[in-house]
């Protein structure tokens, strides 16, 4: 982990009418990926469009390797140091993959021809996607949009790269096959990627940041957030009222999280049931980075 | 290639190209001569292998396979480029949502209802007043989010926002105002009269394109169009003969509107580099979906 953060957040607020998408968020992102997980309405989205300089925050502020988007030049800079995919990116479907990724890298300036060729083979390449690069976006399944999409957000090779549920609608053999390009593309650089799968953060992520209601729960590692729950966790035949949180397994029996009863059967903890605890108004205690 | 030596096949590629080529010196567009030449000929690929050193040949075999991977740019790009408009420019013209057929359909569809309306209520007022109003319409349309599927991705790109914005409009007006001419055309009996669009649009088109730079892309627009429908509602109501904004004087003050709205959209510039602001209504969509 290098010394320097790629992102230091501090105090981001955003509010949309009375509602608070963002309240008073502050991290750091370092190189390898940190997940970011919460349930819909979490300001994730939020979050992100922020980071990505889509929208500006009211309050707070962040810097990308030193840069201050709050200036026009810094904002510049920190857009070409930028990949970023939203969460529903849009295409132009008569486009082939190659052209549409080709069109993405001149507006992220890459003005020769040659060696924006070159770049934009190289990015569907880092995909999985030089077969179907002659075919049209239309043609193409969700799965691999969702690919052309993460191509364009790579081009440049950028330092810092912004993915928002990557994975949603996807089946789960095309989310193994995301899962790998992006953990490929977390190699020497910063992946903050949102999504409310914990299995994505379980297989993927370095750090992990937990939001709800606009705010930071949890930041620290999966290991650090799957701790919350040690001995925190039993099992009984029925769903335990003094549970905070309940599901019934595969295997019929219900798992509880919260404080469990002086004879429960303690199960060993996972990340989920780190996540539901920290999610059911815990206090915040952010971990160090 | 002034000395292209021809055989059964063509010609072959000059031996100070293929030099200039190994070495990577060769400029377009005779660069892309010899790609294309080098991808069917045999002998000259051949050529080029005693000619350069390897280095320098792999980076032409990766320029070449990239060359092979491009896309055939389509009728408008192609054209474009053959006037000389640089081939990154000629794409991002392409990619300018109201280019398209949909667009370009419904704008002829309107003006020849109104050219047909001139005809059948003896007056060109709708025929200018919908003139005037239709560049700014697909200014709007190619700048906001509403049409654009990758505003988003361009919104947070590096390329100096106010820079797309001028591509996408001076394409727009070029083609809408070639469009509003063609219907010109077809009011002979009205003379110059039937050009008394131009100045308004011009003048609706700037003050939009200049407001947008503190109302967002959704309420300029929006703004100058309802200005324009009252403005020309309220003279209907009040004047007999031609409408004020199509008088002599009324073109005057629609030059002088241009002039002014261009000079405050060139001061605001950087503005189009900056975030929308978190009122705009391009976020709205976006607030029940964090």
């Amino acid at each position: 982990m290098t010394t320097h953060p790629t992102v230091s957040a501090s105090g981001l607020t955003l509010r949309y009418g009375g509602t608070a998408a963002l309240d008073d968020v502050s991290f750091r992102l370092h190189e390898g990926v940190t997940g970011l997980l919460g349930p819909n309405g979490a300001g994730k989205t939020t979050l992100l469009r922020v980071l990505a300089t889509a929208v500006p925050a009211d309050r707070g502020a962040f810097t990308v390797l030193g840069h201050d988007p709050g200036t026009v030049n810094g904002r510049r800079e920190v857009r070409r140091r930028l990949g970023y995919l939203p969460q529903t990116p849009g295409f132009h479907a008569d486009f082939t993959a190659f052209a549409f990724v080709d069109y993405v890298a001149i507006l992220k300036e890459l003005t020769d021809r040659a060696a924006r060729h070159r770049e934009v083979r190289r990015v569907l390449e880092a995909v999985d996607l030089s077969d179907v690069r002659g075919k049209r976006i239309k043609r193409l399944s969700g799965g691999m949009r969702q690919r052309v999409a993460l191509a364009a957000a790579l081009l440049g090779d950028p330092d810092l790269l912004l993915l928002d549920e990557p994975t949603v609608g996807l089946d789960p053999e095309q989310r193994m096959r995301f899962r790998e390009v992006i953990a490929e593309a977390g190699q020497g650089r910063t992946v903050l990627l949102s999504t409310h799968q914990t299995e994505d953060v379980a297989m993927l992520c370095r750090r992990v940041i937990v939001m709800a209601h606009g705010r930071v729960r949890f930041e620290g590692t999966p290991a650090e957030l799957t701790a919350r729950a040690a001995g925190r966790v039993w099992s009984s035949a029925e769903r335990d009222p003094q549970a905070r949180a309940g599901w019934r397994t595969g295997l019929g029996a219900f798992r509880n999280v919260g404080d469990p009863p002086k004879d429960a059967e303690l199960l060993e903890p996972t990340l989920e049931d780190g996540y539901l605890l920290v999610l059911d108004g815990e206090p915040v205690e952010v971990a160090s980075a | 290639m002034s000395d292209d030596k021809h055989d059964g096949i063509g010609w072959h590629a000059d031996a100070d190209d293929l030099r200039a080529y190994a070495r990577g010196e060769l400029e377009a567009p005779r660069l892309w001569s010899v790609d294309a030449h080098l991808i069917a000929c045999a002998p000259c690929r051949l050529a080029l292998a005693e000619a350069g050193d390897p280095l320098a040949l792999d980076a032409g075999w990766a320029r070449l396979d990239a060359e092979l991977d491009a896309p055939r740019p389509g009728v408008v790009e192609a054209l474009l480029t053959r006037i000389g408009v640089a081939d990154h420019t000629a794409r991002l013209l392409a990619a300018t949502p109201v280019l398209r057929a949909s667009w370009l359909s419904a704008v002829l569809l309107v003006l020849a209802m109104t050219v047909a309306s001139v005809y059948t209520a003896d007056s060109p007022w709708l025929f200018l007043a919908l003139a005037s109003l239709l560049p700014l319409a697909g200014v709007a349309l190619s700048y906001g989010p509403v049409l654009d599927p990758t505003y988003e991705m361009a919104l947070v790109a590096p390329l100096h926002g106010f820079r797309l914005l001028m591509i996408r409009t001076v394409a727009v007006l070029v083609t809408s105002l070639g469009l509003n001419g063609l219907a010109t055309l077809a009011l002979p009996e009205y003379g110059l009269r039937a050009l008394a669009w131009l100045l308004p649009a011009l003048a609706l088109t700037t003050t939009g394109l200049a407001l947008t730079a503190r109302l967002g892309p959704v309420l300029a627009p929006a703004l100058v169009s309802g200005g324009w429908v009252a403005l020309l509602v309220v003279t209907r109501a009040t004047t007999h003969g031609t409408l004020v904004p199509f008088t002599a004087a009324g073109q005057g003050v629609a030059a002088a509107i241009a002039v002014v709205a261009a000079v405050s959209l060139h001061r605001l510039r950087d503005r189009f580099d900056g975030s929308p602001s978190p009122s705009s209504i391009t976020d709205f969509a976006h607030r029940s979906a964090s």
